[in-house]
Formats: C-alpha cells, structure tokens, sequence
C-alpha cells in the first residue's frame, strides 16, 4: 500500500507564555510534531510495512519546518521520505486553505492508496483538514478512524468509532482517513531508527495554490482566570476531611 | 460578510432547541436541518426555528453523504452560516460542506456574537491557553457548536415544517454496525461530577472514586490522560479542551495537576474542590477550596462523613 501521512509541526503549547496583555508569546518556544499526528504515523508505519511504501508530508512556515532536527524526528517515525511544502507568506490558520495545498501537493506526488491524517491538531484542533482534503481530491474521507486494513485489491476495511456505534466500512482507494487516537500508541523510535533518518531524502514542493483566508482573526487572548476562592486546607487528617464537609454543607451539597 | 441568516444542520433532534436558540440570538433567519424521520420532526417543531427541514437518510446512506445536497440548500441564500452539531457524523459533515460551500470550519465554537455586521466565533486555540474571536471573511461559514453552548428558549415559535429533497451521494458500503455500550454518562448535563486524575494509582481504586460519586449523587469523569492512555474510563467521559466541556454545580477533583487543557474543559463549574498531595499543584489555583492531603486517606473518611 502506497500511504502519504500528514504531518503538522506545531508551537509546544506547553511552553507558551501569557504576556500580562493575555497575549500569547511565542519567544523561544521549541517546535514539535503535533501530538495526534504521531498517531498517523504508526499508521503509516504499519500499513506500509510487508512491501508498501510510506510519504510524510508537512505544510508551513520556514522556522517550524526548515531544521534538520524536525525533519529528522518525523522521518525517524517511519517515513521512507518527506516532502515539505514551505511557504512563509500563507497563514495557514484555517482549514480550508491548509486542506487545499495539501491536496495540491498530493496530487503533485502522484499515485497514491490512503492519505493519513491525525485526528487533529494540537494548536487549532479544528479536526477538519483529513475530511476537506479528501472531499476537495473527490475521494472518500472519513473521521475518526480507528482500524484500517487491507481487504484486496485497491479496497481498505476500515473501522469507524462514532458517539454510540462502531462501523466498518468497505472503503474504495484511494482515500483519506484521520485516525482517532485510539487506533495505536505511537512507538518511541529506536537509536537504529534516528540514525536512519539522516539518510532519508528530503524534498520540497512548490506550493500549490491554496486561494485567500477565509477567516480573519479578531482576538486572541488567553482566557481570563476565573475567580475562585482558593481556600486551602492541609493534612489528610480528620480535621481537614471535616473542613471539607462543612465546605459542602456551606454550598448546599 | 453580514450573514442573517444561519442554517442548523443536527442528527439528533433534542440538540436542536439549544442550536437554535444560539443562531436566533445572532441571525434574523433561522433554518433548521434535521436527519430523522417526520415524527421526529414534528416533535422538534417547537425547536426556534423559522423552517425546519426533515431528511430520514435513505437505505446504506448516512447524515455526511447529503453535504452536497445541503451545499445547494445553502447557496439559495446570497449568504450564511452553517451551524452543526458538534458530533463525529456532524464534523465530517461539516467539513465536506465546507469544501461545497468554499470554506473554512470553526469547530467547537464557544460563543457566537453578533458585532454589528459581523458574526463573531470564539474558539480555544493552543490546548485552551487561548481564546480566538474570528469571522468570515467569504459568503459562507460552517461552525460546529457541542452540547450545553447555548440555552433551549422556552417560548420559541413554532417553525414551519416540510420534508428535505436533497439526494445522497458518495455513500460507502457498510460491512457492519455495532451499537457501543461503554457505560458512557452525559457530564455535559451532569449537575456533580468527581473527576478523575492520575492521582489514582491502580484501575482498581476507581471504585473508590464511584463510590464517592455514589453518595453526592455524582457522575464520573477524568482527565485526558485516564481515558486515552490508561483506557480505564470511555474516551466520552475526559474533560478538556479536546474533550467535554462540563459546567456542574459542583466538581471534586481527585489528584488531577491542573493542566491548562484539562482546566479549559472544566472551569465553568460553580463550585471546584481539588484534593491532591502537591500543594504546588496548578489545580488549587483553580478551585474554590483545595485539600492538600492523600487523596486515599481523605476520600475514604468523606464518604464515611457523607454517608
């Protein structure tokens, strides 16, 4: 099977500060794979081993995907190569214009059986790229996936998880699939596999035209802190399990 | 763009009081779409909506195979926004609507404000360390908006009631359909919630946690990493940006950290109680009162207490 991953690099939002402005600040964050696409990989890895083939390919800005340490960390992951579409003068903040040049650079690399992607991303997380992509190269797109296997010839079984149903469909390739988290847990690569990686051909893509925005950001500010009363009470012992009963008797529980 | 008027797309009927509700309060029209049957329809007829649309999906066909058909719906109307509830079904059909529509989708918006001629959408961005407020900048917008957003009026109109047309297309074989019994709880609706942090050593000690539960009246809930990595509650049931987002009368925390991501899912609580042993815990800076203590030594004596 022929699989291309999406792949988003993304700010650590872990490691992103709040200026007193409710601003976010960006300085110094490190960049890292976005969590829920390490899902998609394993993926990759899996089908495409026993004799198929697997592509990552990234989309975004010169500094989140220009290191060799980034590139190094995806392909480390089971990539066979990684194609970049970097482009600095497109925000890339909404689904559709995202969706659109990863269909472009699709097409551009060629015959392909699945696009895989994560279930979404952990800057955004519109969890709507994998669906518009698929519905834009006019292939099946499906969310929430949480087992694909070979079922012959250019068909895939895929198995679904909804709110209060599971689904398996008999799935047409090519296609493109988000995967749920739940599908797999992501292996830690091996020494053997980071060596590897520096090997692995990196190309990029000219890129393809993805239109205008259709969003404009307003605002965006960090949540402002609730009020809360912060009382605290310290020990395990009877007295402070009393403290918390009257607490709640106090609330009306 | 101005769009006055909104289009509510659900495949469950009882959403539809409460999406309504929220479009009505920021459109001057209001159209409602409903995968169900004619009953269904005449059920939800009270919804607020000015027109209400009703589409039993044909035979092997699912609610995202019509996004076509609702695209052409849509594009009667020189401009509009396209509300859909937010469920795995309503995502995929938001997002192929959004490529007929030409697009972009705002998932999981929070808030909808009209602001003069614009249709603000607010949404957390970066795990919940911030909030976007965002418009449209072409004819359409699809948004998704979950459960407990917005309130169900009382007293909406009655809306004018007719079938949906519109064919399917690009329907996928189904091979088999299981219905999930995972024992999953509604902690949108829930008015007490314990919920559950990797505090808790052994899947086992959960017990402890329903019993607790059992003497508040309580549903249980966790943080991300309980359900997704050590699968010991139904992915339904983790609060956070990424996972439900809840508003009870009351929370008790039990040895969660606090994240930021699992804070967003949880803040609109009336009352917060936190029980963990690090009293530099980002959680205590978010509840109301705060037990710095084992929580294996302070959850077995208040059920005693409360019992």
């Amino acid at each position: 099977m022929k699989v291309i991953v999406c792949c988003k690099v993304v700010p650590n939002e872990e490691e992103l500060q709040v200026l007193p402005s409710r601003e976010l600040s960006f300085d110094g964050v490190p960049w890292k794979i976005s969590q829920y696409d390490l899902n998609a990989l394993e993926s990759g890895k899996q089908l495409a081993a026993g004799g198929g083939s697997m592509v990552a390919l990234s989309i975004g800005s010169e500094a989140a995907l220009g290191s060799s340490k980034i590139q190094k960390d995806i392909l480390s992951r089971g990539p066979d190569a990684l194609k970049l579409v970097i482009d600095d003068s497109k925000p890339f903040q909404d689904t559709l214009q995202t969706a659109k040049a990863i269909a472009g650079a699709v097409k551009a690399m060629g015959e392909y059986d699945l696009v895989l992607c994560g279930m979404g991303s952990s800057d955004l997380y519109f969890q709507e790229v994998g669906v518009q992509v698929g519905t834009l190269l006019g292939v099946p797109a499906l969310n929430n996936v949480t087992g694909i296997k070979s079922a012959g010839e250019g068909v895939a079984e895929v198995e679904r998880t909804l709110e209060d149903e599971v689904e398996v469909l008999e799935v047409p390739l090519p296609a493109v699939l988000s995967v749920s988290s739940e599908i797999n847990v992501p292996s830690v690569p091996a020494m053997r596999d980071i060596m590897k990686a520096g090997k692995k051909p990196v190309d990029k893509l000219d890129c393809p035209d993805c239109g205008e925005p259709s969003l404009k950001t307003l605002e965006q500010l960090a949540p402002e802190q609730q009020e809360r009363r912060q009382e605290l009470v310290e020990g395990d012992g009877e007295e402070a399990v009393d403290a918390l009963v009257r607490f709640l008797k106090k609330e009306g529980f | 763009m101005s769009m006055q008027t909104i289009f509510v797309v659900s495949d469950e009927a009882p959403a539809l009081a409460e999406l309504c509700s929220g479009a009505r309060a920021a459109a001057a029209q209001v159209t409602a779409i409903l995968f169900g049957s004619e009953a269904d329809a005449a059920g939800a007829a009270g919804c607020g909506a000015d027109r209400l649309l009703y589409r039993q999906p044909a035979d092997g066909a699912v609610p995202e195979d019509y996004a076509a058909a609702i695209a052409d719906e849509v594009k009667k109307e020189p401009s509009a926004l396209v509300l859909v509830n937010n469920s795995i079904r309503g995502r995929c059909l938001a997002g192929k609507l959004g490529v007929f529509l030409d697009t972009a989708v705002l998932t999981s918006v929070s808030a909808l404000e009209r602001s003069g001629e614009e249709l603000v959408c607010h949404r957390m961005v970066y795990g919940g360390m911030a909030q976007r407020g965002e418009v449209f900048t072409k004819p359409y917008g699809v948004i998704t908006v979950g459960g407990g957003v917005f309130e169900a009026a009382n007293d909406a109109p009655q809306a004018a009631v007719a079938p949906f047309e519109g064919a399917p297309q690009g329907s996928l074989k189904r091979i088999t359909s299981t219905s999930k019994k995972e024992g999953g709880v509604d902690l949108v609706a829930a008015k007490r919630i314990v919920d559950v942090g990797r505090g808790i050593a052994k899947e086992e000690d959960l017990e402890l946690c329903r019993k607790l539960a059992a003497v508040l009246g309580a549903e249980v809930g966790c943080s991300r990493p309980v359900a997704e990595n050590n699968k010991w509650l139904p992915k339904s049931s983790y609060m956070g940006i990424t996972g439900v987002q809840v508003k009870p009368e009351l929370i008790v925390v039990l040895g969660v950290s606090g994240q930021i991501q699992h804070i967003g899912g949880i803040n609109k609580s009336r009352v917060i109680v936190a029980v963990n042993k690090d009293k530099s815990a980002p959680i205590f800076k978010n509840a109301d009162l705060g037990v710095v203590g084992d929580l294996y030594k302070v959850v077995p004596a208040l059920i005693e207490k409360l019992s």
